[in-house]
């Protein structure tokens, strides 16, 4: 990947959390207040997708980051304390994202978004707010001289702790077991959510007609807990060896595929046209075409993962 | 073993290990990577539903997830054969490489057991007796022991 071009694109990038969890609190807040399901739905549903959009933003924010350590009149400290505070924010963006999509996927099954979750993802999200909002802050300040009231972050000396992406480096460095057994749990993931998306996605195409595709529908859990267990453990790879992800192309692709991999999950989520399909109903072939795209994108995914060594440079 | 080098001496192997090109070894390990993808996922949902997910999930169609099933266990003998090959004279001594075949062999018998009892019972919902959900226990752990260690033989051996 160009170097110049992936801290602008972090510039660009890095707004959609900032914004985005606040515009996802707001409307969840004003659908508490009026009492509006559907509003309600739509803010779980921006709030997960807000997560997914996270994801490009914490990784071409490390990528950006390498890239203009070097540069005159960047403080360095800021860089790392930056990247320490969106690591938090991003770990709670994720959780938020992942209880969002929880009360979307029971609130199908059930005529209303379960109060106990929706309490669960106000909480999440007021929580995501505040760190996103800290973690912006301290990015301002790596290349923001006008507006470095106090240079405390600047001043700093680098980040120290657990949840810092040079510990938790260490951690993966220090035991050799730790990466082959999240290799072993990456991979265990992928068959879960590969076996759980394909079987949703060919009752669509028509396989297994004499099912409703909300018999099915029952399965995506266990897709979602293949996803998540994939993006910690995918994530803990990133960590201990960022640069080769972030100077490797298959990656690039990886994540594109990622993104509309995770954009049609929650389209089989929440849905009304697949959702409606009853017992030996054909599926109409707008949905048939999304199906389709949609275990193509997962190919995309595994294809460029496992390319990543072959194509890129990563092992 | 005597064997095992010339398996790996061949043209086939030389080809798989040593070319030049995407199109082999990297895309071989990629096709198994699929394969193991189909067959255990698909293998996974039914037991997943043989041990009580979505228990009014009527069992019969998911029949058809067999058919995913044995494409990537074909796949996977295709690819596997050749992956073998490459690297015979080490595979053919690893004890990690046998227990891994040893767990993809129940793996694939439960497979078989499981298709063949669903199979046996067409009417539908089948609930799920005490037999099957040993079966899809069973299937599950020889599963998730195979994927590890055959994913462990990157780093072990």
């Amino acid at each position: 990947m160009d170097s110049l071009t992936i801290p602008h694109l972090h510039l660009l990038l890095n707004h959609v959390p900032t914004v985005g969890s606040v515009a996802g609190l707001g409307l969840m807040l004003l659908a508490l207040i009026r009492r509006n399901d559907h509003l309600l739905r739509a803010s779980l549903e921006v709030l997960f997708v807000v997560a997914l959009a996270t994801l490009p933003v914490y990784l071409t924010g490390v990528a950006a980051g390498t890239a203009i350590e070097e540069m005159d009149g960047v403080a360095v400290n800021a860089i790392r304390t930056h990247e320490t505070a969106a690591l938090v924010a991003f770990i709670w963006m994720q959780l938020t994202g992942l209880a969002a999509w929880l009360a979307l996927w029971q609130s199908r099954r059930i005529p209303r978004p379960p109060r106990a979750n929706v309490g669960a993802v106000l909480l999440l999200s007021v929580l995501t707010v505040a760190l996103m909002g800290r973690a912006a802050t301290i990015g301002g300040e790596i290349r923001h001289p006008e507006i470095l009231t106090s240079p405390a972050a600047a001043a700093a000396g680098a980040p120290a702790g657990w949840l810092t992406s040079g510990a938790i480096a260490d951690f993966v460095t220090q035991y050799p077991w730790v990466w082959p057994a999240a290799e072993a749990l990456h991979f265990l993931g992928l068959c879960l959510v590969l076996g759980v998306l394909l079987a949703v996605n060919l009752r669509i195409l028509g396989a297994m007609k004499a099912l409703p595709f909300s018999a099915l529908h029952r399965f995506l859990p266990w897709g979602m807990l293949g996803f998540s267990l994939n993006l910690a453990t995918g994530m803990l790879f990133f960590i201990s060896a960022a640069t080769q992800y972030t100077e490797n192309i298959a990656f690039l692709w990886k994540v594109i595929f990622l993104a509309l991999a995770g954009a049609h999950f929650l389209y089989l989520t929440v849905f009304t046209n697949t959702w409606s399909l009853k017992a030996d109903a054909d599926a109409a072939p707008l949905d048939k075409l999304v199906a389709v795209a949609g275990i193509s994108s997962w190919v995309g995914v595994i294809y460029w993962g496992r390319m990543l060594p072959f194509i890129g440079n990563a092992f | 073993m005597a064997v095992l080098s010339w398996l790996e001496a061949s043209g086939v192997s030389t080809w798989v290990r040593e070319g030049e090109t995407i199109w082999a070894y990297p895309t071989i390990l990629t096709l198994h990577t699929f394969g193991m993808g189909l067959l255990v996922g698909a293998s996974a949902v039914v037991d997943l539903r043989l041990l009580g997910i979505g228990r009014r999930v009527p069992l019969a169609p998911l029949r058809s997830l067999f058919t995913v099933a044995w494409g990537g266990f074909w796949l996977n003998l295709v690819t596997g054969s050749l992956l073998f090959a490459a690297d015979a004279t080490r595979r053919g001594t690893d004890p990690l490489f046998f227990t891994k075949l040893v767990f993809v062999a129940i793996g694939v018998a439960t497979v078989v057991s499981i298709q063949r009892s669903m199979s046996n019972a067409p009417g539908n919902p089948v609930p799920g007796g005490g037999s099957e959900k040993v079966m899809a226990a069973v299937s599950l752990a020889a599963w998730i022991a195979a994927v590890t260690s055959g994913r462990l033989l990157a780093y072990v051996s």
